[in-house]
């Protein structure tokens, strides 16, 4: 496999992450203009670990996700029985407060006679744990893979349990659900922190391929490109947003068969695409009727 | 002390004003459509590159490169009205949103494939040097903008107020389908109004390109979020919200940025937004309280 070929897959791979991210809390009937802060925390914060503290990598990699879910916390605690435009917006008002925060983060220290560590808007240079110990970048790939493929079973199982029935009929009508006995506030608190640690888990995995990170990384554009691979690949299922990624990062910017005019024929294709499917290619109807016919055949 | 005060507060008001003027136009198309133009701000940039071209190529007068800036934005915002929110009237307000985001894209590059490198100058409304009054300095081109703004908004709240148009308006706001059973056709109201919206902001992109002097692809984002910002510390809830919440972020920035660094600038506004959604205070929510804001 060539470089392009596997920067290319592993791109698709690690935004997934993020985009799983938007579409759990898309289920739960929330929009956040906000997952990219999570994935930012998890950056900066595996990174600090793995380059600053020489810890192991998956364990930098657990300790992200838990700082990720408690970072979605603390932002969902006040934010998410807010409706619509509001939670939107205030989970994009946290992303920035982020964003500007590293900004003014400023940890450095001497690893082996050279500064390392985040340096405020100058970013995070070093975070070379993955090259120095010798993980190829097929191998890291794979690693990628490997994870995305567990938290995809993890959702997929979910989604046909009772837990993911519950989660879209919040998504539908959370008065319904609640007089049904659904504890909402505490469903999708759990929802929040979920998504949250799969963000940070995305971002390890961003900071450690690309070995350097800067604030500019998380802005806005991130945050609503993740909502829009989420809404593109369908809203009926956890590969939905992997569609997503793959039409966008894997079709038009792998095939370069537009060049510069990439972002003119995609923009113009997901418009014309939520015309005809207003939540997406994957949406519930056509997951709904695949899945009965197979349930049919055995 | 009190001097430095008093010039920041003039300088908030003044990049206030263009806050308002851009969260006005935010205001109108949520108040009739109940959905978030994302490519409001592109829509503006594209106008303002048009102008740029023009410049460029034509060395065109300050009154052309308004009308081209106006007349693009216009032009672009029917073109998102028609692909991302006729299309979407009575369903998701996610799909229109994403949408319109997929066209910012489409504006983003577009601008960048026309005027290809990062940054361009663009005239100055006055290049007069600034009054001095009582030890306090005052740009000639922010007095006429401020001018402008109180003008723009004057007119508005004639047309809004004391017209057919502006009762039309009003009332499909307040309840489309009542306003359809009134012989209100909501269509041409929501197409109106976009245009409406669209010139607004046009206008509020010819004052920000003509007093910084530059024009750069960010200004697309910069307007989306500026108008945001300023739309929902006003409240999201009516047009005197909006020019409040424009002047607000105005002043709050020009004072963070003396008192705490141009860097703790933005911190403070987002954080101030932030606690706001939290607190949720009555006068936030009037309008989405009697139909969803989603």
């Amino acid at each position: 496999m060539d470089d392009f070929t596997l920067g290319v897959l592993t791109n698709i791979g690690l935004f997934s992450f993020l985009a799983l991210s938007a579409y759990l809390l898309l289920l739960a009937g929330e929009m956040s203009f906000g997952q990219q802060a999570f994935f930012g925390v998890g950056a900066y914060a595996g990174g600090v670990l793995t380059a600053l503290y020489s810890v192991p990598l998956p364990l930098a990699a657990l300790a992200a996700m838990l700082l990720g879910a408690l970072a979605a916390l603390l932002v969902g605690l006040p934010t998410l029985r807010l409706k619509g435009l509001y939670f939107a917006m205030a989970t994009l008002a946290a992303a920035e407060i982020a964003r500007l925060l590293f900004e003014l983060l400023r940890f450095q220290r001497s690893i082996d006679g050279e500064l390392a560590g985040p340096d405020g808007t100058q970013g995070f240079r070093g975070i070379r744990w993955v090259f120095e110990h010798g993980v190829e970048a097929a191998d890291f790939l794979l690693l990628i893979y490997g994870l995305l493929a567990f938290v995809l079973t993890v959702l997929l199982a979910v989604e046909r349990s009772r837990l993911g029935a519950t989660l879209r009929s919040i998504g539908e009508d959370p008065e319904l659900a609640a007089s049904l006995g659904v504890d909402v506030d505490r469903f999708k608190l759990g929802v929040a922190a979920c998504a949250g640690a799969l963000a940070a888990l995305g971002g390890v995995l961003f900071a450690h391929h690309n070995t350097y990170i800067e604030p500019r990384n998380f802005d806005i554009m991130l945050g609503v490109h993740s909502l829009a691979y989420a809404l593109i690949g369908g809203l009926g299922t956890a590969l939905g947003p992997l569609l997503g990624v793959a039409l966008d990062i894997g079709l038009l910017e792998g095939s370069r068969l537009f060049g510069g005019t990439r972002m003119i024929v995609f923009g113009g294709l997901v418009a014309v695409l939520l015309i005809v499917r207003p939540r997406g290619l994957l949406d519930e109807q056509l997951v709904h009727r695949f899945t009965s016919r197979t349930l049919r055949r055995r | 002390m009190l001097l430095d005060l008093l010039q920041n507060t003039i300088d908030g008001i003044a990049s206030g004003a263009t806050y308002a003027l851009l969260a006005v136009g935010f205001t109108l198309i949520f108040g009739v459509l109940r959905r978030v133009n994302l490519s409001f701000g592109p829509a503006i940039m594209l106008g303002c590159y048009g102008a740029t071209w023009l410049h460029l190529n034509f060395q065109s007068g300050l009154v052309v490169l308004a009308a081209a800036t106006v007349a693009g934005a216009v032009l672009a915002g029917a073109y998102v009205e028609r692909l991302c929110f006729a299309p979407h009237r009575s369903g998701s307000a996610i799909a229109a949103m994403v949408a319109s985001f997929a066209l910012w894209m489409q504006f983003e590059e577009l601008a960048t494939l026309v005027l290809p490198r990062h940054i361009y100058p663009f005239p100055l409304l006055h290049e007069g040097a600034p009054f001095e009054f009582l030890g306090l300095t005052l740009r000639p081109d922010t007095l006429a903008v401020l001018g402008a703004a109180v003008v723009l908004c004057t007119l508005l709240h004639r047309l809004l107020y004391r017209s057919r148009f502006g009762l039309a308006v009003r009332a499909t706001i307040e309840n489309p389908v009542a306003a359809s059973l009134a012989g209100i056709d909501p269509g041409r109201v929501f197409v109106l109004v976009f245009a409406l919206a669209s010139a607004i902001g046009g206008i509020a992109g010819y004052f920000i390109v003509a007093t910084h002097g530059q024009v750069t692809p960010m200004l697309g984002m910069w307007s989306t979020l500026k108008g945001l910002l300023a739309m929902m510390l006003g409240g999201l809830g009516s047009l005197p919200g909006a020019i409040a919440g424009g002047l607000a972020l105005g002043l709050i920035e020009a004072h963070s940025q003396w008192f705490l660094g141009p860097q703790l600038r933005d911190l403070v506004a987002y954080l101030l937004l932030f606690v706001l959604l939290a607190a949720n205070p009555a006068w936030m929510t009037r309008w989405t309280t009697s139909r969803s804001a989603s």
